[in-house]
C-alpha cells in the first residue's frame, strides 16, 4: 500500500460540480505542500477540464464527470474523465459560443497532459504537476492568438504587445 | 448572503461598475452575463472590477469579451480593473492569454472609470 494520498471523485456533470472539484484538489495540494502559484495552476487547468465535460461531453443528457487525483514520486496527476461522446472541443450547439480556450490553458498550466478519448467512448484529460517546478510550462506551451471578432478564440491571430 | 457576488455600482454616474467578489466559473458566468447585459443597458461606460475576485476561468473571459464586443460596437467605454494586488487565479489567466492590452485591464477602479469614460467618448 502506498501512503500517498489518493482522492476519487465522481458526480453529475453539471456546472456546480466544478467549484467542489476545486475545493478537494486545493485540500490535497495543501497536504502536498504545493507552492501558491502552482495550486493556481493547477485549479486553473482542472477547472478548464471539469469545463469541457459540462459543456461538452454528454448534449442533453445527465453524465458523470470522475476526478482523480493521485499522488506520485515526482507530482500529482489529475485525471478527468467523462463517458460522453469523446472529443469534440468546438460543437456547434453550444450557447453561449465556448472561447475555445480549455485546452491551450490546459497545456500551457500543467507540467505534462496527455488527452485520451475517441468518439462515442469518452474522453481522459490526464495532467501532472511536479512539486518541484524548474520551469514555467506556460514558456514551452504558450497559448497562442488572441479572440476572434466572432468571440471565439483564434490560435493563429497575432498576440497582442501588452 | 451570496458568496460570490456580482453587483452593479452606479455611484460613479456616466460609468457602470460591475464589481465581481471571490470564485467565478462556468457556474456562475451565467449571472455575470445577465449583469454585464444589465450594465450595457444603462448606456455609458462599463468597468469589470475584479479586486476582490479570487478566480476567474475561461467561461467569465468568455463573458467579458462578449461584453467588451458589445460595448465596442455600441460606442460605450469597456474597462476592466484587477487591483494593486492581484490574486494569481486572476493574474495568470490574463497573462498567459495576453488580454490585459485587449480588454483592456488596469489596475486602480478610478483609472479604470476614467479611462472606461474616455475611450467611450472616443468610439
Amino acid at each position: 500500500m502506498s501512503d500517498r494520498p489518493e482522492v476519487v471523485l465522481t458526480m453529475p456533470a453539471r456546472a456546480e460540480g466544478v467549484g467542489v472539484v476545486r475545493q478537494a484538489l486545493a485540500g490535497m495540494a495543501d497536504a502536498l505542500d504545493f507552492e501558491a502559484p502552482v495550486l493556481a495552476d493547477m485549479k486553473m487547468a482542472v477547472t478548464e477540464a471539469c469545463t469541457n465535460v459540462v459543456v461538452h461531453a454528454y448534449d442533453a443528457q445527465d453524465g458523470i464527470l470522475e476526478v482523480e487525483m493521485r499522488a506520485g514520486e515526482e507530482g500529482l496527476t489529475i485525471a478527468v474523465r467523462d463517458h460522453g461522446s469523446g472529443i469534440q472541443p468546438r460543437p456547434a450547439r453550444s450557447e453561449p459560443a465556448a472561447l475555445g480556450l480549455g485546452l491551450p490553458l490546459i497545456a500551457a498550466l500543467s507540467d505534462a497532459f496527455e488527452l485520451r478519448g475517441s468518439a462515442g467512448r469518452g474522453t481522459e484529460v490526464r495532467m501532472t504537476f511536479t512539486y518541484a517546478r524548474e520551469s514555467d510550462p506556460a514558456d514551452a506551451n504558450p497559448v497562442t492568438g488572441t479572440v476572434g471578432i466572432d468571440g471565439r478564440w483564434d490560435l493563429d491571430a497575432p498576440t497582442p504587445e501588452s | 448572503m451570496e458568496a460570490n457576488p456580482i453587483v452593479l455600482d452606479d455611484t460613479a454616474g456616466d460609468v457602470v461598475v460591475v464589481v465581481v467578489e471571490g470564485e467565478h466559473d462556468i457556474y456562475t458566468a451565467p449571472t455575470l452575463r445577465e449583469r454585464l447585459e444589465e450594465a450595457l443597458d444603462r448606456g455609458g461606460g462599463i468597468v469589470v472590477d475584479l479586486t476582490a475576485a479570487t478566480f476567474v476561468d475561461s467561461s467569465v473571459l468568455g463573458a467579458l469579451l462578449d461584453a467588451r464586443r458589445r460595448a465596442l460596437e455600441a460606442g460605450q467605454g469597456f474597462v476592466v480593473c484587477v487591483g494593486e494586488t492581484v490574486e494569481p487565479g486572476v493574474q495568470r489567466i490574463l497573462d498567459i492569454t495576453g488580454l490585459v492590452p485587449v480588454l483592456p485591464v488596469l489596475r486602480r477602479r478610478d483609472e479604470a472609470i476614467e479611462a472606461a469614460r474616455a475611450n467611450g467618448a472616443a468610439a
